[in-house]
Formats: structure tokens, C-alpha cells, sequence
């Protein structure tokens, strides 16, 4: 029993996690209907941002996450607005595969800076742990799901109160009335992937300290993001917290059930399970853009 | 006339979500009649269409075609059973040309052919008799609205239905452009072509239209011939609102009175369509 | 002395090529030396999987980022039926095409009825999902290990086929898929894909049983995929999940058929030999960077050629208008 419920809290913390992984592919598929292949690949260099700002400057790594946000907004702005602005009206396969380039690239070019050994970030806290009732709950995966869950929050305030979020979420629903209304499309679409790389840099450092992290687990992550996304709806951000919390429960449930990888199986397995039966996700309505015809 | 209608809803309903898009509709369709379909916007006419024609699964109610029961089945298994429409936005396959558009019709229509040289040969024959032939060869998209929707018209065409439901095939259309498709619609009427038109288009419901159906918020409001259900004040209210209604009963009554007085000439019946030409455009 | 007109080159034409082209084929050989006729098989080897995922991807318009789950399905069934029941690796490998293609039925028909998006990746988790599967199942598949294929001795029912071999069997089913292109793109099916693909829904109402066609056109997709993955197993002699299912070889295909040109036959023709040579240039030249290149030539062809130089050249021809930035014109916000 114990052990489950260990199970049960660690798959919750890393639910939290993996939301935050996932939030901005959701936003970013929900507003522009682009499927970006080379998301996981943001996450990845958040962690090697963060891991590098740890090691030269010794900056804490949840300290350094506003720097990794910044530095992947600015590359998240650029990427959009003189890439993927360019094909972003051409059939789907179009933007699978130059977002595919995409991570090919940078995958590629993270390995040949920073080879591709595991690394993790190191502090002298994410270790500790409090323990309740038998229960252990390390400290650095609890501070990474408490500030995931703000983040995302924040983000739904963000979205519903200011007027870049407004922009962003008219954009999303109808782009075409959201030109007329005065919304320049191109920048709008730029901040959204901007954010979404944002804060997919975040998630990542938060994975460093969590664990341990190289170039090539990039696919893993994309992958794990669609299936949150796809969970939790698309482009809902509460949506993507549901799918993340619920494929952190699967995956925490799954190791502790199921010998060798088949726990790899399952989350491919609730994928295709939750497209055929409520591919508009588990929490509320898709967007139009993103909207399935089945 | 067979007694068996040619098309025959029990029932007919669907919901998405809360709402009730269409609602409890039943209606019989003999062979040989034209019926005409109107209602506001958001009346569930094309939703009716997109039930009968497969498009979408009811969720209440039934879809006889000659009798047979074809409630939910598929789009293709409708159009086998020679029933064809056409689709309010068009939708040309961009890739063919003009007639290979119509080709595909022939080939997977209920005389399905197996030889392309065949099927090209009726698709001209079916370009000719809407007016498209000498546009055979170009690419869809270089049409114009008028020819776009001629071209819909002829890949349902293709099918050779028994039964027709036209997805307002005139909308967008120019005044000079909808006379050639009323001679068409009229043509087909003469072969004994059952059709179903929905139309924003009053003058052309009531050229071609033996009976007139009217939805209003998914539900049938009235089925009639056409003068009698365009006076009437629900439908009038239920169309253009209670001002027009309010209007049209003030009109009616000054009618009245001027038939009262000895004045040799009477004023006609105010009707929905004289309001809804006069007041929103022929294409409102 | 008879003149070729244009309908007759129209007809005929592509099949002399074709023709052409295979006994070209087949006379190269004698002139390569042993590197090369590998290098020339593998080129034949993605000729004929862009080819097999154009069918689905390009003619029928449905994008399946989990095609090389066919590939790892036929290598794997080869390889074990070679193993454990010791088959002929030409009676293995007819079923293992089979059974890709019956696989491709049992998927096909729930994935099939997702659009866009949702089917690229909901084909992308099967072949996922399935690869964990064939790890999991060790017993048979040899796990994360691999499993090798006996070539010789009492075990091996049929001896390694060595280089030449392989590249007449990589050449032959890059023949049978462009044969298999061929009829299909000019019969009376071939207009059913392409309707499909350009209006799902006004096809349905021409009396195209879409759920049919699609499902037969994935499982011939498959069937293609499968003989690739089944001889590319043999040729390997031992095999890892990781490198049979690796997403990488969809993507490749998908690469190469964007970049010919997406439902046409000669397209997927042109793009997996260019992108091959191209790949295997760079990887001699530039081994560290070479994917890196990669990803950016990725990255221009789709941005500059969008539809397919195939496509962009008849399009082109019809508008005289070469530009490549009409291209991105066409695409861009």
C-alpha cells in the first residue's frame, strides 16, 4: 500500500512536470495549428541553458529560469516569425516536417556542443527529502511542481486578462477577424511560440535538477507533449495540466505494475485510446483552428 | 406516381451538445415534386440535408429512400442509391479538371463504369447540359462563382439521381446568372426528377417550388404550397422577425381596405417574399 | 516508322522510362564496385518506401508519421520466422509483407477515421507503442538485444544473398512499388485517392466508399513497407528495435516525397535518390555535421519548394513563372 501511494505521489509530482512540458506545444497547436516536432528539442535546450548558466556563473537553477526563459522567448520569437510564419498557411505535412528540421538541428547541434552525455543539474536541496507518513516527497520535485502548477495558472491569467493574451487567444479562434480587429497574425504568432518555448525552457531546467537529461531524449519529450495535449485539449492550458497530471499517474502507476518498458507502451496506448473515443481531448473544447473532423 | 415516396423522414432529428439543430421533422416526398426549403439563418436546413444525405448521423428519427430504411449510413451508400446534392460552400477536388470532376461521379455513381474513356465521355454530356463543356479541360479553381456552382451541379449530376437536394446552388449568384439555373432545375422537373432545393433566393423557390417547407429553429414550422406559406404571418414573423410581421399585418390591413373601397385596382397580398426582396436583397 | 504523339508518350512513356530506367539499373550493377552497390541498393531500398508511403501520404492525402511501424514489423517477422521456424527468406518474405498489410487493416480502420494532425501522430504512437511491444516480447524478438538471423550453416535456410543479391532484391521492389504507382495512379481507383485527398467529404458524396479506400490504400502502403523492412532485415543480419522502428526512416520517406513532388510517381523517384546521395555525401564529407546539414537542407527545400519540385516544375511550366519565392508566397502568413 505504501508503495503505492509513493507511487501515486510521485507520479502527481511529475504530472505537475510534465504539464508544464506540455503547455506551450498545446498552445502553440491549439492557436496556429502547427504539430511542432521540435518542441521537445526546446525543452532539452532549457536544461542545457540552465545547466550552462549553473556551471560557469553557479546560478541556482531555479533562479537561472528566468534567464532561460528569456533567452528561449527571444529564440522562440525568432524561430516563428522568420521560419515558421513562412509556411504556416501550407498543408500539415509542410510544418511537420520544417519543424522536424527543426529539431534535427538543434538536436544535432546540442550533441556536438555539448556532447551527448547525460547531465544533470546539481543543488544541494532537490535531494532532501520530507517525509510523510512513510512517504517520501523530495524537496526539488516538490518546488518544481508547486512552480509548474503557478506557472500554468499564471499563464491561464495571463491569457484571460492582459491583451497580448487576449490577441493571442482571438488569433487562435478566428485569425481572419482577428486581422480585422487590428492584430498583427505575424507578431502575435511569434509571442505565442515565444511563450511556448518559454516556457518549455523552463520545464526543461526544472527536468535537469529533477534528473538527468541529454540531446536525443528531445523526441521523448515531443511525444509525451502530444499526448498531454491531446488529453487535456487542445490549446486548454487547465487541459494540459488534467493530461499531464494524468500521464504522470499513468507512467508512476504503470512502473509499478508492469515489468520491463511496457510502461512505454501505455502512454501510446492511452494516445490512440483517447483519439478514437474523445479526440477533443478530456477537458472541455478544441479550439477551431485545431478542431477534428471525425 | 408511385405511392412508395421517394423520400420519406420520420422523426428526423440531431443534437449537438444542448442544441437541437434539427428537430422532430417528418416529411414525405413523392416522386415528381419539387419542394423547396427556406428558413433563417441557423434554421438546420443544410444540417437536414447533411442528415438525409449521410453527412451526419441522426440521433432521433428515421430515413426511408423508396422505402428503404437508410437512417446513419454512409454518404456512399446514399449516393448508390441515387441520391445526390450538391454543397453550399463548393467542393471541387482542386487536383482534377472540370471533367474529371464529373468522371469521378460517373465512376462511383450507381452505374459505376470501370473505363475512364466512358466516364469522360458522360461527364461532357453532363458539362454540356449545365453549360460548362467548353471548360473541360481547366483546372477548377480558375471558374467563376457562377461556373463553380455549375459544376457542383453536374458532378451530383453525375450520379444520376432520382433524388436531388440542392445546398443553395444560386447563393452569391448575379440576377442574370440564376435564370439559367431555374431553366436547369425546371428541365430536370420536366424528366420527373424529385428535388430538394434550399434557397435564400425567394424568387427561385417560388419559380420552381411545388410545395414549400419551412424550418425554424430545427423544427418544421409549415409545409405548404408556396404563395399560401410565404403569406403566412408565422412563417413572415418566423423569417424576418416581428417587425416585418408587425409590418406586413399593417400592409395586409391597408390591402383590406383598399379592397373595401371601390377602387378597381386591388393591391396584392403582401407576402414574404415581396418583403424580403424589397427590405434584405435577393441574397440576404 | 512510327511517331510518337503526345497521347501515346502520355500513356506509354512513363512505362519505357520505367523500363529504361530498371535495365540501367541492372547494367550499373556490373560497373560498381562493392561499396557502391551497396550504396546504390540503399538508394533503391528508399526509392521504393517513398514510393509505398506516397500511395497513403501523397495520392490519398493522409500523412502517416508511423509508416516505418511496416518496416519494423515485416524486418521483425522475417527475422523470427527465419530464426525459430527456420523459413526460407523467400517464403518469409512474401508473409512478412502480408502481415504488415494485415496489421495496416487492423489500425487502418479505427486511425483512418482521424484527419490531419491527429492521424500523422496517432500512427506515430502505434509505431511507438508497437516497438515497446516487440522489446517487451524478448522471448521471440530477442528483446532490446537484437535477434540475428541465421546466414550460415544447417540453420540458414536460405545463404546470405551478399551485395549483389541485395541490390537485385532492393531493385525489384522498387520496380513492383512503381509498377504498383503506376496502375494505381491511372485506374479508376487512383481518382478515388486523389478525391479523397482533395475533399474527403465531396467525395463520400460522389459514392466513393472512403473507409474502403483508405484502409485498402494503407494496406498496400503497408504491404510495400513491409517487403522493404523484411529484406532490409536479412541484409543486416542482426536487428535492434531501436534502428527497425526508428521514426527517422518515416520521416525520411516523407522528406524525400515532399521534396520530388507528393502524389505523382516519378516524384518519390526523384526525391529518395537525391536526398540519398545527397545524405550519403555528406556523411562522408562531413560526418560530425552531417545531420545537422541535413536538418537545414530540410528546412530550405520545404520552405523553397513546398509542393514538390515535380509538381513545381509542371506548375511552373503552365504559368512560366519559375520564382521559387512564389512559392513561399503561396504558404507564408
Amino acid at each position: 500500500m505504501t508503495g503505492f501511494l509513493q507511487a501515486t505521489v510521485y507520479g502527481l509530482l511529475q504530472g505537475g512536470l510534465l504539464a508544464l512540458v506540455a503547455v506551450g506545444f498545446s498552445l502553440v497547436w491549439g492557436v496556429m495549428n502547427v504539430v511542432n516536432l521540435s518542441h521537445g528539442a526546446f525543452v532539452v535546450l532549457g536544461a542545457y541553458v540552465g545547466w550552462q548558466l549553473n556551471t560557469s556563473l553557479g546560478l541556482d537553477p531555479f533562479l537561472g529560469m528566468v534567464i532561460v526563459a528569456l533567452v528561449l522567448f527571444c529564440i522562440g520569437y525568432a524561430v516563428q516569425r522568420f521560419l515558421i510564419n513562412l509556411v504556416v498557411n501550407g498543408p500539415i505535412f509542410i510544418t511537420l516536417l520544417l519543424t522536424f528540421g527543426l529539431e534535427l538541428l538543434l538536436v544535432q547541434g546540442m550533441n556536438i556542443v555539448f556532447t551527448a552525455n547525460y547531465q544533470s543539474i546539481p543543488t544541494s536541496y532537490a535531494g532532501n527529502a520530507i517525509v510523510l507518513g512513510g512517504i517520501q516527497v523530495p524537496l526539488g520535485r516538490l518546488l518544481a511542481f508547486l512552480l509548474a502548477v503557478g506557472i500554468t495558472v499564471l499563464l491561464v491569467k495571463v491569457m484571460a486578462n492582459t491583451r497580448i493574451g487576449m490577441s493571442i487567444m482571438a488569433t487562435g479562434m478566428d485569425r481572419g477577424a482577428a486581422r480585422l480587429m487590428g492584430i498583427r497574425a505575424r507578431h502575435v504568432y511569434a509571442l505565442t511560440f515565444g511563450i511556448a518555448t518559454a516556457l518549455a525552457g523552463m520545464a526543461g531546467t526544472m527536468v535537469g535538477t529533477v534528473g538527468t537529461f541529454n540531446p536525443a531524449a528531445a523526441g521523448g519529450f515531443t511525444l509525451l507533449s502530444f499526448v498531454i495535449a491531446v488529453l487535456g485539449g487542445l490549446g486548454n492550458m487547465y487541459g494540459a495540466m488534467v493530461g499531464g497530471l494524468l500521464m504522470g499517474l499513468v507512467q508512476a502507476w504503470g512502473g509499478y505494475y508492469l515489468s520491463g518498458t511496457w510502461v512505454n507502451a501505455l502512454a501510446f496506448l492511452v494516445l490512440v485510446i483517447v483519439l478514437m473515443f474523445r479526440p477533443s481531448g478530456l477537458v472541455g473544447k478544441a479550439f477551431y483552428a485545431a478542431r477534428v473532423e471525425v | 406516381m408511385s405511392a412508395v415516396p421517394v423520400l420519406e423522414t420520420r422523426g428526423l432529428g440531431i443534437r449537438f451538445g444542448g442544441l437541437k439543430a434539427v428537430d422532430d421533422v417528418s416529411l414525405s416526398v413523392p416522386e415528381g415534386l419539387t419542394l423547396g426549403v427556406i428558413g433563417p439563418n441557423g434554421a438546420g436546413k443544410s444540417t437536414f440535408i447533411n442528415l438525409v444525405t449521410g453527412h451526419l448521423k441522426p440521433t432521433s428519427g428515421t430515413v426511408l429512400v423508396d422505402g428503404r430504411d437508410l437512417t446513419g449510413v454512409k454518404p456512399w451508400v446514399i449516393a448508390k442509391a441515387r441520391v445526390a446534392r450538391t454543397f453550399q460552400i463548393v467542393k471541387p477536388f482542386r487536383g482534377m479538371t472540370v471533367r474529371e470532376n464529373v468522371a469521378v461521379g460517373v465512376l462511383y455513381g450507381p452505374d459505376g463504369t470501370g473505363r475512364m474513356s466512358t466516364a469522360l465521355k458522360q461527364a461532357d454530356e453532363i458539362l454540356a447540359e449545365v453549360g460548362i463543356f467548353e471548360l473541360g479541360d481547366r483546372p477548377p479553381g480558375e471558374l467563376s462563382v457562377a461556373d463553380a456552382r455549375r459544376l457542383e451541379f453536374a458532378k451530383a449530376l453525375a450520379l444520376k439521381p432520382r433524388l436531388l437536394l440542392l445546398d443553395e446552388v444560386m447563393a452569391g449568384l448575379r440576377p442574370g446568372e440564376i435564370e439559367p439555373s431555374l431553366q436547369l432545375i425546371r428541365d430536370l422537373k420536366a424528366r420527373g426528377m424529385t428535388i430538394i432545393v434550399v434557397e435564400h433566393v425567394m424568387k427561385a423557390i417560388l419559380a420552381v417550388s411545388d410545395e414549400v417547407l419551412v424550418l425554424n429553429a430545427g423544427q418544421r414550422l409549415m409545409l405548404g404550397p408556396p404563395r399560401e406559406v410565404l403569406s403566412d404571418p408565422q412563417v413572415i414573423e418566423a423569417y424576418l422577425g416581428h417587425k416585418y410581421a408587425t409590418r406586413a399585418a399593417q400592409l395586409s390591413e391597408a390591402a383590406s381596405a383598399a379592397l373595401a373601397a371601390p377602387t378597381p385596382t386591388p393591391t396584392p397580398t403582401p407576402n414574404a417574399v415581396d418583403i424580403a426582396e424589397e427590405e434584405v436583397g435577393p441574397d440576404a | 516508322m512510327a511517331t510518337v504523339t503526345p497521347a501515346l508518350w502520355r500513356r506509354w512513356g512513363p512505362w519505357a522510362l520505367g523500363l529504361v530506367g530498371a535495365l540501367a539499373a541492372l547494367g550499373l550493377q556490373t560497373q560498381l564496385y562493392t561499396g557502391q552497390v551497396r550504396t546504390v541498393a540503399t538508394i533503391f531500398m528508399f526509392v521504393a518506401l517513398a514510393l509505398s508511403w506516397n500511395l497513403i501520404g501523397g495520392y490519398t492525402g493522409y500523412a502517416s508519421f508511423g509508416q516505418v511501424v511496416f518496416f519494423g514489423l515485416g524486418g521483425y517477422f522475417a527475422a523470427v520466422t527465419m530464426t525459430h521456424l527456420h523459413w526460407s527468406f523467400w517464403v518469409a518474405l512474401p508473409l512478412a509483407g502480408l502481415a504488415a498489410a494485415a496489421y495496416a487493416v487492423v489500425i487502418g480502420i479505427p486511425l483512418l477515421r482521424l484527419r490531419g494532425h491527429y492521424f500523422a501522430i496517432a500512427t506515430l504512437g502505434v509505431a511507438e507503442g508497437t516497438r515497446e511491444v516487440v522489446i517487451n516480447l524478448d522471448g521471440l524478438t530477442g528483446g532490446g538485444g537484437g535477434i540475428t538471423v541465421p546466414t550460415v550453416g544447417a540453420a540458414a535456410a536460405t545463404k546470405y544473398l551478399g551485395n549483389d543479391g541485395f541490390y537485385l532484391v532492393y531493385l525489384a521492389l522498387a520496380v513492383l512499388a512503381l509498377l504498383i504507382t503506376g496502375l494505381v495512379s491511372r485506374s479508376k481507383f487512383g481518382f478515388a485517392m486523389r478525391a479523397i485527398h482533395q475533399d474527403e467529404d465531396a467525395a463520400a458524396a460522389v459514392g466513393i466508399n472512403t473507409t474502403r479506400t483508405k484502409v485498402l490504400t494503407f494496406a498496400l502502403s503497408g504491404l510495400l513497407t513491409g517487403l522493404v523492412g523484411a529484406t532490409y532485415a536479412f541484409q543486416q543480419v542482426t536487428i535492434y528495435p531501436e534502428r527497425l522502428f526508428d521514426v527517422e526512416i518515416t520521416v525520411l520517406m516523407v522528406v524525400m516525397v515532399v521534396i520530388g513532388g507528393s502524389g505523382t510517381v516519378l516524384g518519390p523517384i526523384i526525391g529518395a535518390v537525391a536526398l540519398q546521395f545527397l545524405s550519403e555525401w555528406l556523411r562522408q564529407n562531413y560526418t560530425t555535421v552531417h545531420t545537422l546539414l541535413l536538418g537545414i537542407i530540410i528546412i530550405i527545400a520545404v520552405i523553397l519548394l513546398p509542393q514538390g519540385l515535380v509538381n513545381y516544375l509542371r506548375e511552373a511550366r503552365r504559368n512560366g513563372d519559375y520564382s521559387l519565392l512564389a512559392n513561399v508566397r503561396r504558404y507564408r502568413l
